[in-house]
C-alpha cells in the first residue's frame, strides 16, 4: 500500500477518525430504531375516555409569543395563564353580571362610596398558605403601583381604604364611587405577597389557581400541573396544561393540524380557512370583544385637524370588506368599540359609519380638498399588514393617498405612549368588553386626559369623568351617558373604530368546557379531553 | 502550530472588541426602547422614565458600555430587562438548543453532501447522476422557509410520522428528542449538504485524474480502495474549509428554522430580545454569536492543518 504522507501520527488518524464518526452515527440510529413515538407522545389523553366529563390528560395550548412576567399585572399580548396560576375575586358572566369567585358576596353601599366583600375561607396558595382579606389589600395596592404598568390602576387608585372584618370580610372605601368596580375584580389576579418581586421576575408563580407552575422556560412556555388542592371539589379535569410558544403562524397552524396541540387563540384570520377543513378542530369565536381594529387620527396634524376631513375617512372604509378579507369572516364591521354585550353597544352607533366613498369624498370636497398624501404607521406584522393594506386602498378610492411606515411593535408602542404618531395609524384596543367607562379612563389611545391623538375637549372629559363616578346603579342616567360617549367618538373621530374583534378559539374536537373570562384569561376549570 | 495559534489571538480579541462596541451602538440607534415594552401600552411618561432609571438607561452611553464590559468580564451578564430571568439562563438554554441543532444539520450536512459528491462523481448512471444534480440544484434553490414547510405538511401532518415542531432536550430523552430533530436539521442541513456535494464532487473529479490514481489503477488497485482511501482524503481539506465557512451559515439560517420549527434556541431568543429591545440579552447573544464565528474560524484553520501536514508544517 501506498502512504500519501511519510509521517506516523501519535493520535487518532483521519481514517480512524472518520471510521469512528460513521460508527458512532450508525450506532446512535440503531439504538433509536424501535424506541417512543415524539407524535403519539404529545397528545396526551385521558385512559378509557368518554364524552363525559373525568380526569386526566396534558393539553398543549399553542401560543405565538411568551408571556412577560414584568408585565403580569397588566393585560399584554399573551395573558392566557393568569386565570390558571392564580384567581380573581369575581368574574363576569356573559351579561356583565358579576359572579363570585374568590368573593362569595358583596353589598355596595347606598352613596356608592364603599363596598363589603365576603371571601371564601376554604383556599390555599400552592404553597399552602391560607387566603385571607389581607391578600386583597396587597393585590388592590400592588395594582396602584404604576411600576406595575396595570391598565385599570385609576380604578384600584379609587380604593384609599381598608376595613378588615376578620380574615374572610373586607370593606373597600373609595374615594369617590366608580362603576367598573368589578371590572378590577375580574382583571386583579391574587398573587401571593411574599413572592410578587419573585413573580415580575419570573422566578416563582404562587397563586390559588388551578394550576400549579411546574417550569416557565422563557422563550419555550409554560408547564403547569394540576393543584391538587384546589378549592373546587373534583376540579381541574386535566393533569396539566402546557402552554407553548409557536412564533410562526405555519408552525403553529401545523401543531393543531397534527394535534401536537390541541387548543390555541392566535390562528390568523387569512389562515382560518386552512383550519375550517380540518374535522378534527372546532373553531369558536368568544363574542366578548376584546379587541377591536382601529384607524387613528392625529388630530394636530393639518388637514386633519378638521373633523370633517376625519369623517371623511371613516366613512371610507370597508369594514365589511375589510372582515371578509383579512380576518376570515370573523369580527363585527363597526363604527363604534363596542361589542354586542356592552351596554353602550347600538345598532346605529355600530353603522354609523357605512363604507361609503361618494359622501367621503363629497366631505373631503367641502373641507377644500381632492387629494391627500398622508403617512400612516402599522407593526410589520403578516396581519397587520394586511388590515393596513386594506385601509390604504379604500383611503385610496377617495383621494387620499397613504405611505404605509411598516414599524416594529416596540417602536410602535413607543410612538403610541409619547404622542409621537404620524398622522395615521392602524392598530388594535381592548377595554370595550367592559364596563364602558373603562375605555375612556384605562385605555391609552382613548384617555380623555391624553391619548394618542392629541384630541382634548372638555366636554369628552366632563362626560368621561361622569361615566366612570356615577354608581352602578343608575341604570337609566349610565346609559345616557353611555350614548353621549359614543356621540363625541362618532362625531369626532380621533379614532375611528373599524371592527370588534372576540376572541378566535380553535380547538381539537375532543376538547370540552374552555372559557375565557373578559380579560382573555384562560379558564380551564371545568375543561376536559375525551 | 502552538505558535500560529497564539499569533492569531489578540487579532481575534481585537475583532471581538471592535464588535462590542458596534453591537452596543448599533441597538442604542435602533428606536424604542426596554423601557415602553416593560411600562405597557397604556403606561404613562412618569412610569416610562421610573422604569428607565430602574434599568441604568438614562446613564450616559459611555457608562452603560463600559458598564456592559465590565460586568462581561466579571462573567456577570445580570438580568434579561424584558424577557425574564437571567440573561445568562436564556442564553445557556438557547445555547443548548442551538447546538443540538447546528450539530444535527451538521451530520445531515456531512452525510448527504458525501453521498451527494461521490454519487455525482462516480456513479455510472446517467439517472442517478442527474437525480443527484436536480436534488443539489431544488436544495439549493428552496429557501428554507418553503422547505420547512413542505416537510412539515409531508411528514408532520399528512403522514403523520414526526412532529412538527418543539423541542425535547437530547440529555432528558434521546429518543425523542431525535425525533423532534429531524425535520428541523434536514431543513437547515439541505442547502449546506447541496454546496458541498458540488464542492466535494469537483475534488474527487479532479482526484480522479490525477496521475497516481492512474498509475494505481494500472497496478490493478480496486476503484473503491482508490476512491475511499487515495481520492477522497486529498479531496477533504478544502472541504473541511468549507464546512467551517458552512457551520457560519448553519448558525444563520438557524433564525429563520427556530422559527419554522417552534425550536426555542438563539435565533428565537435573539428574536425576542430585538422585539423586547432587551438590551442585555442582545448585546450578549450577538457578541457570542461573533466569538463562536471567530471561534469556528480558528478550529477549521486547525482542523485545515491537521488534515493537510503542508499547513503544519510552514
Amino acid at each position: 500500500m501506498t502512504e500519501l504522507y511519510p509521517f506516523t501520527p501519535s493520535g487518532p488518524t483521519r481514517r480512524s477518525t472518520l471510521r469512528a464518526a460513521g460508527g458512532g452515527a450508525l450506532l446512535l440510529g440503531l439504538g433509536l430504531a424501535g424506541c417512543r413515538s415524539a407524535v403519539s407522545n404529545t397528545s396526551s389523553s385521558p385512559q378509557g375516555a368518554s364524552a363525559a366529563p373525568h380526569r386526566g390528560g396534558v393539553l398543549n395550548v399553542a401560543v405565538n409569543a411568551d408571556f412577560t412576567p414584568a408585565l403580569l399585572f397588566a393585560q399584554s399580548g399573551q395573558s392566557l395563564q393568569q386565570r390558571l396560576i392564580y384567581n380573581t375575586l369575581t368574574r363576569y358572566d356573559d351579561d356583565l353580571r358579576p359572579k363570585p369567585e374568590l368573593a362569595t358576596s358583596w353589598t355596595y353601599a347606598k352613596d356608592g362610596r364603599s363596598i363589603t366583600l365576603r371571601l371564601r375561607d376554604d383556599v390555599t396558595f400552592h404553597n399552602g398558605r391560607e387566603f385571607t382579606a389581607d391578600d386583597v389589600v396587597f393585590a388592590v395596592k400592588n395594582l396602584q403601583n404604576p411600576v406595575r404598568a396595570a391598565q385599570l390602576r385609576s380604578t384600584a387608585a379609587t380604593i384609599t381604604g381598608f376595613e378588615k372584618r376578620g380574615d374572610h370580610e373586607l370593606v373597600l372605601k373609595l374615594a369617590h364611587p366608580v362603576n367598573n368596580l368589578f371590572d378590577l375584580f375580574e382583571f386583579m389576579i391574587i398573587t401571593d405577597p411574599e413572592s410578587v418581586e419573585d413573580a415580575v421576575a419570573g422566578k416563582k408563580f404562587i397563586g390559588t389557581g388551578p394550576f400549579k407552575l411546574k417550569k416557565w422556560s422563557p422563550g419555550s412556555g409554560l408547564s403547569l400541573t394540576r393543584n391538587d388542592a384546589y378549592w373546587q371539589p373534583g376540579r381541574p379535569y386535566l393533569d396539566g396544561v402546557e402552554l407553548r410558544v409557536i412564533a410562526q403562524a405555519d408552525a403553529l397552524i401545523s401543531s393543531l393540524r397534527s394535534g401536537q396541540s390541541q387548543l390555541s387563540f392566535d390562528v390568523p384570520g387569512k389562515s382560518i380557512g386552512v383550519v375550517k377543513s380540518e374535522s378534527g378542530l372546532t373553531i369558536s369565536d368568544y363574542d366578548t370583544g376584546a379587541g377591536a381594529i382601529y384607524l387613528g387620527v392625529n388630530t394636530t396634524v393639518a388637514p386633519l385637524n378638521d373633523r370633517t376631513v376625519r369623517q371623511a375617512l371613516a366613512r371610507a372604509v370597508d369594514r365589511d370588506r375589510l372582515v371578509a378579507q383579512t380576518l376570515g369572516g370573523y369580527g363585527l364591521a363597526s363604527a363604534a368599540p363596542w361589542p354586542k354585550s356592552s351596554p353602550a353597544f347600538t345598532e346605529a352607533h355600530r353603522t354609523h359609519y357605512t363604507h361609503d366613498p361618494a359622501k367621503a369624498r363629497a366631505l373631503l370636497k367641502s373641507a377644500g380638498h381632492s387629494r391627500l398624501d398622508l403617512p400612516m404607521l402599522h407593526i410589520a406584522l403578516p396581519g397587520e399588514t394586511a388590515i393596513a393594506e386594506s385601509i390604504q386602498y379604500d383611503l385610496k378610492q377617495i383621494g387620499v393617498h397613504v405611505t404605509l411606515q411598516p414599524t416594529d411593535g416596540a417602536t410602535a408602542q413607543k410612538k403610541l405612549i409619547s404622542q409621537g404618531m404620524p398622522a395615521l395609524w392602524s392598530m388594535g384596543h381592548g377595554f370595550a368588553q367592559v364596563q364602558p367607562s373603562t375605555l375612556a379612563v384605562s385605555a391609552y389611545p382613548f384617555n380623555e386626559a391624553k391619548n394618542t391623538s392629541r384630541y382634548r375637549s372638555a366636554e369628552y372629559t366632563e362626560v368621561v369623568q361622569e361615566a366612570w363616578t356615577k354608581p352602578e346603579t343608575d341604570t337609566a342616567a349610565a346609559n345616557a351617558l353611555h350614548e353621549k360617549i359614543s356621540s363625541i367618538l362618532l362625531d369626532e373621530a380621533f379614532l375611528i373604530d373599524l371592527v370588534v374583534r372576540g376572541q378566535l378559539q380553535v380547538s381539537a374536537a375532543r376538547l370540552h368546557g374552555v372559557t375565557l373570562n373578559k380579560f382573555s384569561y384562560l379558564n380551564l376549570d371545568n375543561a376536559y379531553l375525551v | 502550530m502552538r505558535t500560529y495559534l497564539i499569533r492569531r489571538l489578540p487579532s481575534a480579541l481585537l475583532v471581538l472588541l471592535a464588535a462590542s462596541f458596534l453591537i452596543f451602538t448599533i441597538l442604542r440607534l435602533v428606536p424604542g426602547d426596554p423601557a415602553t415594552t416593560l411600562a405597557g401600552p397604556d403606561a404613562d411618561a412618569a412610569t416610562v422614565a421610573a422604569i428607565r432609571g430602574r434599568l441604568g438607561l438614562d446613564a450616559p452611553l459611555l457608562t452603560q458600555y463600559a458598564h456592559w464590559i465590565g460586568s462581561l468580564l466579571t462573567g456577570d451578564l445580570g438580568p434579561s430587562y424584558a424577557i425574564g430571568g437571567q440573561t445568562a439562563d436564556l442564553i445557556g438554554d438557547g445555547l443548548g438548543a442551538t447546538t443540538e441543532l447546528t450539530v444535527a444539520a451538521l451530520v445531515f450536512v456531512i452525510v448527504l453532501g458525501t453521498a451527494f459528491g461521490v454519487l455525482g462523481a462516480t456513479s455510472r448512471s446517467r439517472w442517478l447522476t442527474a437525480a443527484v444534480r436536480v436534488i443539489t440544484t431544488a436544495a439549493l434553490a428552496v429557501p428554507p422557509f418553503v422547505s420547512g414547510v413542505l416537510l412539515v405538511l409531508l411528514f408532520a401532518v399528512a403522514l403523520p410520522v414526526l412532529p412538527p415542531g418543539g423541542r425535547v432536550a437530547f440529555l432528558t430523552a434521546p429518543d425523542l428528542a431525535v425525533q423532534y430533530l429531524v425535520l428541523p436539521a434536514l431543513c437547515l442541513a439541505l442547502p449546506s449538504a447541496a454546496v458541498l456535494g458540488r464542492y466535494l464532487k469537483d475534488g474527487i473529479e479532479r482526484g480522479l485524474a490525477e496521475d497516481y490514481i492512474r498509475t494505481a489503477t494500472a497496478a490493478g488497485i480496486a476503484p473503491r480502495r482508490l476512491l475511499w482511501r487515495h481520492t477522497l482524503p486529498n479531496a477533504l481539506p478544502p472541504v473541511v474549509t468549507l464546512l467551517g465557512m458552512q457551520v457560519g451559515n448553519l448558525l444563520g439560517g438557524a433564525v429563520l428554522v427556530e422559527a419554522i420549527f417552534a425550536w426555542p434556541g438563539l435565533g428565537q431568543l435573539a428574536e425576542q430580545g430585538l422585539q423586547r429591545r432587551d438590551y442585555p440579552v442582545v448585546q450578549d447573544l450577538l457578541l457570542l454569536l461573533v466569538a463562536v464565528f471567530v471561534l469556528v474560524q480558528l478550529l477549521t484553520d486547525l482542523v485545515h492543518a491537521w488534515l493537510d501536514p503542508r499547513i503544519r508544517w510552514e
